[in-house]
């Protein structure tokens, strides 16, 4: 692995590696022969922490918290387009960073494949919620840290909900909010909301998100090996799963309007 | 994506030429008709499996890509449990993309490269000939891809020459090799001191003691690699409001709203399972329309696998067989 220097941080040793616990178990563990979920059944999602409006420097911000997954959402916007081409319709830029102490391993702080993917992933769900032939000329952008992760599909799943949280947050213009959902397939049940344990040892796993106020789907990632059937039955226990998310994100939206200050 | 600019008038021309009835498109296909493919694997030499593949060769140019395998000897990890790794890369020849800047082309590269390396490097369709010595050393199977020209149906393209190059990779067979160090006490020495030599018959680990390996083959023989029917095949599903059409060229591509990536992956044909699914583009897609499309795709993919693994196994009888035939048939 190429070691890049960055030459305004002080940099550690070039090669260095993270401390081996004796009681940990390394390596992928030994698949349960009960396959019974740990703590919760399989319809189950963790319970989610959403709060919007706790950046004040932002025009809307939202911060999520589900067990091990914390995100905060930052969104300043309609702004004037950086961009000196005329483009009818706003553009939606969306910005994942992870912090560096965010994974087991620690991740520079410079920008990383991954974080590419998971923006493009979360870009993809918001794009069509937002009314953006309002904005012709602007630009809106959304920011996204990753405090601490537990698998991707958290990641992307929690920070689509925490990004349209935050747009409804900053008064933008949508059709609807998105709401996601991530799944597992571990040999033939469906785990909703798998950790990274859990998506570790699953054969496949998907991400959707979808407006529950208009009934549609915006995104869709799948990876890993599962039959058609399979990924049909994924998508709908999600969908079911949006459903109620939505209701509880209205709620928390609902309360921090109600006491916000003008 | 690249995507051309096209104005309005043209965008609304060309939906409503895909929503006519009959559906007409501007070279004249129809809404599940491919351009012309053309397949060729072994073109690069130096690689140890290779394909080009051209999507409509015509006067407007077609997508045209190039797929090649290296192999390369590592070390294996503690962590990595399975022996042998698949590394995959995508890189887009700036005169494919001339409109597009520096930023902007590393940026689709890089979102090529996730989606198949995430596919192809997934433990479902690991081969299991990739180990060299177990836990020690194992072979880096380097797959990359150029995209030499994009007229449109990249993903396609890109998938159907990762699996013709796959499918034409040679991995060296290699035979393990132990060192043994002289005895430097020889059984002479009358000392009967405890032998060091004896095996305990409790003793049952099984320690390999090969610590390298020799290649009895040439550079351009080996085995073929393990499960080469699984490696998957994609279709994009183009979405105009109500209708769906194959192969868009880049004027198709930037006049409908949403495309959907299917990989299917066809190990018996039978049960096909999807390696990988993304949506792509801005439109929405309601839950019933998309269950129709998973299976649509399901029936496009598996005449795809069927002529393309067809085409492959012609290639292969071309460059073996009968270039045996002709070699020996030549005045």
């Amino acid at each position: 692995m190429q070691s890049t220097f960055d030459r305004r941080r002080i940099n550690g040793p070039e090669e260095s590696f993270p401390p081996f616990f004796a009681e940990e178990s390394r390596g992928s563990p030994p698949r349960n022969t009960s396959k019974a979920r740990k703590g919760r059944t399989t319809s189950d999602i963790r319970p989610i922490f959403l709060q919007p409006g706790l950046i004040s420097q932002a025009n809307g911000s939202a911060y999520i918290e589900t067990e091990r997954t914390k995100i905060a959402c930052s969104v300043y916007g309609p702004r004037q387009s950086k961009n000196t081409t005329y483009n009818e319709k706003g553009r939606l830029n969306v910005e994942v960073k992870f912090a560096p102490f965010s994974c087991e391993r620690r991740r520079a702080p410079l920008r990383d494949a991954e974080d590419r993917s998971i923006a493009v992933a979360i870009q993809q769900a918001l794009l069509s919620s937002i009314r953006l032939e309002l904005f012709p000329k602007s630009s809106i952008d959304v920011f996204l840290i990753v405090i601490e992760a537990d698998g991707i599909e958290g990641c992307v799943a929690s920070g689509s909900i925490a990004a349209s949280t935050a747009l409804a947050d900053a008064g933008i213009d949508m059709f609807g909010l998105v709401m996601s959902c991530s799944a597992a397939v571990v040999d033939s049940d469906i785990w909703i909301d798998p950790t990274q344990e859990e998506s570790s040892t699953a054969d496949g796993s998907i991400v959707l998100a979808c407006m529950p106020a208009l009934g549609t789907v915006t995104n869709v990632w799948q990876s890993g090996r599962m039959s058609p059937a399979q990924v049909i039955m994924c998508m709908e226990a999600c969908e079911t799963q949006c459903v109620n998310t939505h209701s509880v994100v209205a709620q928390a939206l609902l309360n921090s309007a109600g006491t916000a200050s003008i | 994506m690249a995507s051309t600019f096209i104005s309005k008038a043209e965008k609304s021309y060309i939906q409503a030429g895909l929503l006519a009835n009959p559906p007409r498109r501007a070279d004249g296909r129809s809404l599940h008709d491919f351009r012309t493919i053309s397949l060729e694997t072994g073109v690069a030499p130096l690689s140890n499996g290779s394909a080009r593949l051209s999507l409509g060769q015509n006067a407007n140019g077609g997508t045209e890509v190039m797929a090649a395998v290296k192999l390369e000897v590592e070390n294996v990890d503690n962590e990595n449990a399975v022996d042998g790794r698949i590394a995959c890369s995508v890189s887009c020849s700036p005169s494919a993309y001339s409109h597009l800047s520096s930023g902007a082309l590393d940026d689709l590269q890089h979102d090529l490269t996730a989606v198949l390396h995430q596919t192809l490097s997934h433990p479902s369709l690991h081969p299991k000939n990739l180990g060299i010595i177990p836990r020690k050393k194992a072979w880096l199977l380097n797959l990359d891809l150029l995209v030499l020209a994009d007229a449109g149906n990249i993903y396609d393209a890109l998938f159907m020459a990762a699996k013709a190059a796959l499918w034409d990779t040679k991995v060296p067979r290699t035979r393990s090799v132990e060192y043994k160090s002289p005895k430097t006490f020889s059984s002479a020495s009358g000392d009967m001191d405890v032998d060091q030599d004896t095996t305990s018959g409790f003793d049952t680990r099984k320690v390999s003691n090969a610590v390298d390996f020799e290649l009895p083959d040439y550079w351009d023989e080996g085995e073929v690699l393990d499960g080469r029917e699984r490696w998957p095949v994609a279709i994009t599903l183009n979405l105009v409001p109500t209708i769906h059409f194959l192969d868009a060229t880049i004027q198709e591509e930037a006049s409908c709203s949403s495309r959907l990536l299917f990989v299917y992956s066809y190990e018996s044909t039978s049960s096909p399972t999807i390696q990988s699914m993304r949506t792509l583009g801005s439109g929405e897609l309601t839950m019933p329309h998309l269950k129709d499309l998973v299976k649509e795709a399901e029936k496009y993919t598996k005449d795809m696998v069927a002529s393309l693994t067809g085409k492959l196994v012609d290639e292969d009888l071309r460059r073996n067989q009968k270039a045996r035939d002709r070699f020996l048939s030549r005045k």
